[in-house]
């Protein structure tokens, strides 16, 4: 369980983490969403205590990472995708970590076979792809065998096999009853590995629910509608109050279902060619909640949005 | 719950619980798993040991005539002033590279209690840089003094000289150590080893054009000049203090140093 309360941090005048709250849970895979720049990776530096928070706290299964008995068996991280020395080859650099908390080198043959290295266990780090080095990052944060484990940006760099196998393994660790931390800033993939979400943006938390409800809560659903008489209709549904977007040479409604939509206009007898219940993917409702909050804006976005 | 379930989980919570054995543990497989301590250490043998003897070959017959102005003293560690190099890189290195590569975050979630790695760190270049130190000034003293003694201006390895040779050792450990210190300060490899070698050589040298006392005490406590004088059983510098009271200075600029950057690492953000 990780568990920050008040947890700010300030980098001279800018507030990167503002005064958050959260609980991560065991048993489940907690996705930790928001875009570039929200704060995701400073709150991941805090809970690893590389970074020291301006105020509040948080703990690793109740204790302070600072002063963790055994570090790397309470919690394992990937925090940084390259974060290892290019000349030592990975085996060596999965040795230093279990000597460093007196883990058995034994640990090193079954965390490579885990992350499918051992084959190229001997090489130099550095001649690894960005995915073999994502692959040697998770193997360093299971060395340990850890009951919580933080992974940022995981799949970063992987090819579609290595982003299954990073998803299933994060559900694998979830079922095993460890607590799985995992930061993105793709909605659809947190939707696809996580059951519970934690979105920030700016800084400050914009949602801490299950993966289910915010797809409900937060999916802007509209019905489509395509007829001969789509002026009529279109009139007829503004009249009734429901707000009317003419998209190409359909309409969308919202506020309203389709079986209403259907029963409205066979009462003034009018054709209907499609009736279609479309909602919007859940990387548009991601979108919806951290429009304000976007450190950066890209121009196209800026465009669709006006 | 039975006595013994007690001492079994008592057993297992002292095997689990992170020791400062685990992490000097760690930090020599780190330094023994890239090539650059091979090198470095690897030319530290080749140019002190190798300039030493090839100074001595040269100089001996001078040495030997009416007209010398220096000592053999002098000659038989002359390879050091120059190994002293390598000893600056492998200290800044050790932390440097760590930074340099963002290996440091996975070192400090590790090792969350960084003042450990840095007291592992110490200790093992410390430790290295004395050991082939001493072994390299032997191995010059042996090829040095051959030459020497064929002029018949060879010295025996007792007094003076041989405190040279544990000298030169304690001098590359304690330049080891003050390079892990202004790695550590700064985090940047060519930053660190650039200032740190324009102290010890460029900057010990020119402080001598400062005059009167103040320029004397400021070339004594140079932390080149200061170090050095217990590598060479006679220095070339007759303005610089005995060969310990020099090392205690020397050895005091880098306890200084050490606890500015133990600080720092504690203070500063990963």
């Amino acid at each position: 369980m990780i568990r920050a309360q008040a947890l700010s941090k300030t980098f001279g005048d800018k507030t990167a983490v503002d005064a958050i709250d959260f609980t991560v849970k065991p048993g489940r895979v907690t996705g930790f969403l928001g875009p570039n720049g929200a704060g995701k990776s400073t709150t991941m530096r805090m809970i690893l205590g590389l970074d020291a928070p301006t105020s509040g706290t948080v703990t690793v299964n109740g204790h302070r990472h600072l002063t963790s008995p055994a570090p790397l068996r309470s919690i394992g991280a990937l925090i940084d995708a390259h974060a290892f020395h290019p000349g030592r080859s990975a085996r060596d650099h999965l040795r230093w970590l279990a000597a460093s908390n007196g883990i058995p080198t034994t640990r090193v043959g079954e965390v490579l076979e885990l992350v499918g290295l051992e084959s190229v266990a001997g090489q130099r780090a550095g001649r690894y792809s960005l995915g073999m080095g994502q692959r040697l990052g998770i193997a360093a944060a299971l060395i340990g065998d850890p009951p919580v484990v933080v992974l940022d940006e995981p799949v970063n760099g992987l090819d579609p096999e290595g982003i299954r196998w990073v998803r299933a393994l994060a559900r694998r660790l979830a079922e095993e009853g460890r607590t799985v931390f995992v930061s993105s800033h793709l909605m659809s993939e947190m939707a696809l590995t996580a059951d519970h979400l934690i979105v920030i943006g700016r800084g400050q938390i914009l949602a801490d629910t299950s993966t289910e409800d915010f797809i409900a809560t937060h999916a802007v659903s509209y019905v489509r509608v395509k007829s001969p008489a789509r002026a009529e209709i279109g009139a007829l549904l503004t009249r009734a109050g429901h707000e009317v977007e003419v998209v190409d040479n359909a309409l969308h409604v919202q506020g309203i279902d389709p079986a209403a939509i259907g029963d409205l206009v066979h009462r003034h007898g009018l054709a209907v060619h499609e009736l279609t219940l479309v909602r919007s993917s859940l990387e548009d409702a991601f979108m919806t909640l951290t429009a304000d909050s976007v450190e950066y804006v890209s121009k196209t976005r800026e465009e669709v949005a006006a | 719950m039975t006595a013994t379930a007690v001492v079994a989980e008592r057993a297992a919570d002292t095997a689990t619980r992170q020791d400062f054995g685990d992490v000097l543990r760690a930090e020599w497989i780190k330094l023994r798993s890239v090539r650059s301590t091979w090198w470095t250490l690897g030319s530290l043998v080749v140019l002190g040991a190798g300039l030493t003897i090839v100074m001595c070959w040269g100089n001996a017959d001078w040495l030997a005539s009416e007209g010398a102005d220096e000592s053999p003293g002098s000659f038989i560690t002359w390879g050091m002033m120059i190994a002293q190099i390598t000893a600056v890189v492998l200290g800044v290195l050790a932390v440097t590279n760590e930074y340099s590569t963002g290996m440091v975050r996975t070192t400090f979630a590790a090792v969350p209690r960084r003042s450990r790695v840095l007291l592992a760190k110490s200790l093992l270049v410390a430790g290295l840089l004395f050991v082939v130190g001493t072994a390299t000034a032997l191995i010059g003293y042996f090829g040095g003094n051959y030459f020497l003694d064929r002029e018949g201006v060879g010295m025996a390895l007792e007094g003076d000289v041989l405190r040279a040779m544990y000298g030169s050792g304690l001098y590359m450990a304690g330049l080891g150590l003050l390079s892990i210190a202004v790695g550590t300060l700064l985090r940047h490899t060519a930053g660190a080893i650039t200032i740190t070698i324009a102290v010890v050589f460029v900057i010990s040298g020119m402080v001598a054009l400062i005059p009167g006392d103040i320029g004397l005490f400021i070339e004594r406590v140079m932390p080149g000049n200061a170090g050095s004088v217990i590598a060479t059983p006679v220095t070339f510098n007759p303005n610089l203090l005995d060969a310990w009271p020099s090392f205690a200075i020397f050895a005091g600029e880098v306890a200084v140093l050490m606890a500015m950057a133990a600080v720092a690492l504690r203070r500063r953000d990963a």
